[in-house]
Parts: C-alpha cells; sequence; structure tokens
C-alpha cells in the first residue's frame, strides 16, 4: 500500500478548475449553486462539507521573474487546496467515535456511517478543511479518493489535472520530484518558490503533511497558516492545568467542611 | 423543511434548491460515490466576501486571501457554553460532597445528600445539552464507542457518562445501611474523583482546538474553569434552601472559588493578550460585553461577600452575581473564540509571533523558511 499523497505544484496551475469538477462528479457532491463572491475568479470560496478541492486565485501587486504581463507590477498565484492528510491529524486526534481514522495508505478518512455530527473535527483542524453540514448533521472532507484507491485508480483531482500541477503518487516519490522542481525554478531565478510541509522538519507542528504544496509567496497569501499545530501538541499543558486545579478544588472542598466544623466547636 | 425565501434571491436560485445539482436520474445510474448520502436541504453557500477598493490587493504588513477565515468556525450552539456552565456545577458540586461524607459525619450527612442530587441532576442535563448539540443526536452512543486519550472530548464523554451513573447509585443507595451502603459511598466517591476533571476538562476540549482564541489559553483556562466552578457550586447550593449550620462550610467553599476566579481571570486574559488580534473579541462587540459584564459580576460577588455586616439580602445577591457572572463567562469565551476563529489575522499573526507550533517545538522558522516574527519585512 505505502504512503500516498499528493504534490500540489502551484506554479503550473492555470486555475482551470477541472480538480474542483471531477472531484464533485466523481464523488458525486452536491451542488453549491451559482453565486458571484466578488473576488477574483474564486467563486467557491473555500474547502467545505462538498467542497473538497478548492482553487485559489491571487492577484498580486508584484511582478512574477520570467513573466511577461501588460501591467508592470502583477502576477498570478493559483493554488488548488485540499485536505493535507497530516501526519499528525487535528480531526484525527480529536475525534471522539472513531468516525476519522488513517486508512493503509496513510491518508485520513471519515467514515460517514459512524460520525455522530460532535463538530470536534471542524475545530480542531488547523487549516479549516473539515465542516459539517447543517442539512446532513455529519463531518465532510476529502477522502483521497479512497473508494478509487482501492481499485488502483488515481484520484480523480490528479487524473483530472491538465498541467500536472496535482501529482498523486508514493510519497517518497513525491518528495524527489517536489525537491528537483524547486531546484529547476531556483536555477531558472524563481528563488521564492519553495515547499510547504513537506516534512515534519519543514512542519513541525503537523508532523508533514501528505499533500503538500510548492508554492511561490508567503503562505498566508495563499490562507494557509504559516506555523500550523495539532492542537494536541499543547494538550499536555492543560492536563497539567486541570492536575493543579483539581488539586486546589480538593483542597477547597476539604478545607471547607473542616474550616465549618473548627466554627462549630 | 425548506428555507424561506430570502429577499435577492433569484428565480435561478430558488429553481437550484430544487435539485442537489447530482443529476443523477436513478433508473440510469447509481448514487455511490463518497459524498453521494450527504444530506441537502439547501445549497451551501460559498463564503462571498464584499468587493472593497483595492482590498483585493495585499496590503504589506498583514496578508490574507481577501480577508477570508484562514480555519473553519466551530459549529457548536448555545447549548455547549451552557453544558460549560452545568458540567462544571455539577462535578465541583460532587467533589464537595465527598468532602461533606468522608470527614464532615453525621452533620453534614444533609449537605452530602444535597451534593449528589445537584450532581446527578447536573450531570443529566449536561448529558441533554450535549446531545442537543450533535448533528446525529440519534448516534450519540457512538461516544462511547471508543476511548480516544488524545481527544478531551472522548475522555469528557467518558467521564460524565461514569460520573452521572455514580452519582445515581449514590443517590439510589447511599443513605442505606449494609452492603448496599457501601456500594453507594463507594460510588459517591467515585462521583468526586471524576468530578474534578468534569468541572475542568471542558477548559481542555476548547483549548485543543485550532481557534486562536481558545488555543492561546491552553495553560490558564482550566484553572479559570475549575476556580469559576468552585464559586459557581458553592453559590448555587447557597440559593437552595439549607440549614443554618451548613453555612460557614458553604461559605468558605465559594469564597476560595471567588478568590481564585479573580486571580485565574488575570492569567486568561495574559495569556490571549499575547497578541493583540487574537484578544480583540474579549474587548469588542458581544462577547467583549459578555466578558466586562461577567467581570463587573465576579468583583461584586465577591466584594459583597467581604461586607462586614452582610444581610441575607446581600448574601443572596452575591450567590447570584456570581453565578451570573459564571455564566457570562462561559458564554463570553465561547462566542470571542467563535469571532477570532473568523479572522485570518487572529490565526496568522499569533503563529507568525512563535505561538504556532513554535510555542511547542521551540523551532524558529515558519513552513516557508522566514523567520517567527511579525510583521515580516517587506521586500520590494
Amino acid at each position: 500500500m505505502g504512503q500516498k499523497g499528493f504534490f500540489t505544484d502551484t506554479t503550473v496551475c492555470i486555475g482551470c478548475k477541472a480538480c474542483e469538477v471531477a472531484c464533485k462528479q466523481w464523488n458525486q457532491l452536491p451542488d453549491d449553486g451559482f453565486h458571484f463572491t466578488g473576488m477574483s475568479y474564486d467563486q467557491t470560496g473555500a474547502l467545505g462539507a462538498s467542497t473538497w478541492r478548492h482553487v485559489a486565485f491571487v492577484e498580486r501587486p508584484v511582478p512574477m521573474p520570467g513573466v511577461s504581463t501588460a501591467i508592470a507590477d502583477f502576477s498570478w498565484l493559483m493554488m488548488s487546496d485540499v485536505c493535507k492528510h497530516c501526519q499528525r491529524a487535528g480531526c484525527l486526534e480529536a475525534c471522539p467515535t472513531g468516525a476519522i481514522i488513517r486508512t493503509e495508505f496513510d491518508t485520513v478518512y471519515v467514515q460517514p456511517d459512524v460520525c455522530n455530527g460532535c463538530g470536534y473535527c471542524v475545530a480542531a483542524c488547523p487549516f479549516g478543511v473539515v465542516s459539517r453540514r447543517e442539512d446532513d448533521g455529519r463531518a465532510w472532507k476529502c477522502t483521497l479518493c479512497y473508494d478509487r484507491l482501492g481499485e488502483g485508480l488515481t484520484p480523480a483531482c490528479a487524473k483530472a489535472c491538465p498541467t500536472e500541477s496535482i501529482v498523486y503518487g508514493d510519497l517518497d516519490d513525491l518528495h524527489a520530484r517536489a525537491e528537483a522542481r524547486v531546484e529547476a525554478l531556483h536555477a531558472r531565478g524563481l528563488t521564492e518558490a519553495y515547499l510547504y510541509g513537506k516534512d515534519a522538519a519543514n512542519q513541525p507542528g503537523t508532523g508533514g503533511l501528505n499533500a503538500f504544496f510548492l508554492l511561490l509567496d508567503r503562505p498566508e497569501v495563499y490562507n494557509l497558516p504559516p506555523d500550523p499545530v495539532v492542537p494536541t501538541m499543547k494538550a499536555r499543558e492543560s492536563w497539567t492545568a486541570v492536575a493543579m486545579g483539581a488539586l486546589g478544588m480538593a483542597v477547597a472542598a476539604l478545607g471547607a467542611v473542616w474550616l465549618g466544623k473548627e466554627r462549630r466547636g | 423543511m425548506t428555507r424561506p425565501q430570502e429577499p435577492h434571491e433569484t428565480l435561478l436560485d430558488v429553481l437550484q434548491r430544487k435539485r442537489d445539482g447530482r443529476n443523477v436520474d436513478p433508473s440510469m445510474g447509481v448514487l455511490s460515490g463518497e459524498g453521494a448520502q450527504q444530506r441537502v436541504k439547501t445549497l451551501e453557500r460559498a463564503p462571498g466576501v464584499q468587493p472593497s477598493g483595492d482590498g483585493a490587493l495585499l496590503p504589506p504588513g498583514a496578508p490574507s486571501y481577501y480577508g477570508l477565515p484562514a480555519i473553519k468556525e466551530p459549529v457548536w450552539i448555545a447549548s455547549v457554553p451552557t453544558y460549560l456552565y452545568v458540567g462544571g456545577v455539577a462535578g465541583a458540586t460532587s467533589v464537595l460532597g465527598f468532602a461533606a461524607e468522608l470527614i464532615g459525619g453525621a452533620w453534614l450527612r444533609g449537605l452530602a445528600r444535597r451534593c449528589v442530587w445537584v450532581g446527578m441532576a447536573g450531570d443529566m442535563l449536561s448529558a441533554g445539552l450535549l446531545i442537543h448539540d450533535l448533528g446525529r443526536p440519534e448516534r450519540f452512543l457512538h461516544m462511547l464507542r471508543v476511548f480516544r486519550p488524545t481527544s478531551p472530548m472522548s475522555i469528557g464523554s467518558w467521564v460524565l457518562a461514569a460520573s452521572g451513573a455514580f452519582n445515581t447509585l449514590a443517590l439510589l443507595v447511599g443513605h442505606r445501611g449494609g452492603w448496599p451502603g457501601t456500594v453507594g459511598r463507594a460510588a459517591g466517591a467515585g462521583a468526586a474523583l471524576l468530578g474534578l476533571p468534569l468541572s475542568g476538562y471542558t477548559a481542555v476540549l476548547l483549548t485543543n482546538t485550532a481557534v486562536p482564541l481558545w488555543q492561546s489559553m491552553h495553560r490558564s483556562l482550566p484553572l479559570f474553569f475549575m476556580a469559576s466552578a468552585t464559586a459557581a457550586s458553592g453559590s448555587l447550593l447557597s440559593l437552595l434552601p439549607h440549614p443554618r449550620h451548613e453555612a460557614p462550610v458553604l461559605r468558605a467553599f465559594r469564597v476560595a472559588g471567588k478568590v481564585a476566579e479573580v486571580a485565574t481571570r488575570i492569567a486568561v486574559e495574559r495569556d490571549a493578550a499575547r497578541v493583540p488580534e487574537v484578544a480583540r473579541p474579549l474587548r469588542e462587540g458581544l462577547p467583549g460585553a459578555l466578558w466586562t459584564a461577567s467581570k463587573v459580576c465576579a468583583g461584586a460577588g465577591l466584594l459583597l461577600e467581604l461586607l462586614p455586616r452582610r444581610t441575607s439580602g446581600v448574601a443572596t445577591a452575591a450567590n447570584v452575581l456570581t453565578s451570573v457572572s459564571a455564566v457570562a463567562a462561559r458564554f463570553a469565551i465561547f462566542h470571542a473564540g467563535k469571532v477570532s476563529s473568523r479572522n485570518p489575522q487572529a490565526t496568522f499573526q499569533g503563529q507568525r509571533q512563535g505561538l504556532g507550533a513554535a510555542e511547542v517545538t521551540g523551532h524558529t522558522v515558519a513552513s516557508d523558511g522566514k523567520p517567527l516574527k511579525f510583521p515580516l519585512p517587506v521586500v520590494r
């Protein structure tokens, strides 16, 4: 089976949204209607219960080396966003029902027949990926096409991508490919290029992402957090505080009873 | 259940809502995709933004994606902050009840028994409030399907379920003689032992999320919730009819809680204030007003407590004020957290200041390889 994932190279994304359509069609996700968001060419807005791929369109007032446009100080950034299938997944570690599991492909999967809609994964995801649909009551997100992977097929988005901006494969192969690509871009003068969330060294808070990205600007520009952390990493200190509070509360209760007794004489 | 037609809705919107867009004729094809079983009543809307002049272009210091939220807003409803109060009081009351049983002797038997009643009622009400919040309430038993130590909600579900069972058992057989009484008293001990985490785990549940305001309080909020639960439990028991000889016990318990509450509230505010964007919802808007009201009520409740001569009216006022303060504080923190989750800068700036993963791992560069500090130097 091995570790599977996505490498999304944003430098070759042309913003065609074929991944969004392929994802919707294959997974038979409900329609979102036609609404005008008023921001660039992005009418999808964000990932959600019925949107498992989302193409972000960033218009920058900065030129791109090697790219000439009619406007002097302008360049496009496009990125197909998706669930990151983190090595340490906030949603999985928060799920109290065991609905969220790690599959044999090392991906993170929500079992719809188990999820009871507690909403904890929604708040626990540092990337704002998981979403609970109000009509449905359950949490939904990208499955990394769990049903296709089982049949040895490529996920629908990667299959549909016309420029190989979305590449699916074994994580080791993807890492090698991504590093080679960054080197090639650096050689061409695009020194801003870097890999976001490739491994634990790059992103200690998540232990690395199975769906990682090649970006050209700060993560915030793509609506990605600059230093995401699986909330569970900070839980030890919180539980220590609970233990201290428990000690205090026990002392207060016993002390109150003892004091009351003393008063009585 | 159809949504009432919104004034700006077009005919196209109305027609769209009649279909979910999957367009699969059941006689021709099958609905078997991973998302095929997703129930649809109304179509989900994209999070639209108001185009505002040059808003599409990035301001240099504080980049974001059109100001859209970086994380999802928690979907929890008002029954959750209500539970934060009810569960906290139930837990603290169980603790006091067992202390009275353990060292109070026959003299405080009445108080111990009343505490078991309050604890049991609180546990039952808590379970109801939490089930009401679920997206699929009929699956509430799935909470006890596994035990996941990394999930405060899993731990809390087990604590609440066991605490409710212990309190019920203590109530049913705790007053009898012989072995049933022994079992009942053991159950009371169990409920008290679980009451300690019950009054504090809810804070871990909130801070163990990506919500910037809640996460920023991950060291102090448990202490604040537990102190506030102690004060609220003492106040509630004092408001309930009780014999005179119990008054000094209840007073000592609630005063300890009130003093600790004031101290831990300062710690909570200091934790949040490390990042101005994170702390903002505690000062502004409805959550800010609730937080201020909670502060004023807590202060007044403590001051009235320390007056040299207290009539029964003043004592009642102090207890009511402290209870109101506890409820308001929970609603304030709950809603302020929701507001902070909608502000991408609360997420981004905190992480750039080293309060993301760096707070735990101590690394010095962000995921883009740039040093952690905010705002970033602007290179042109």
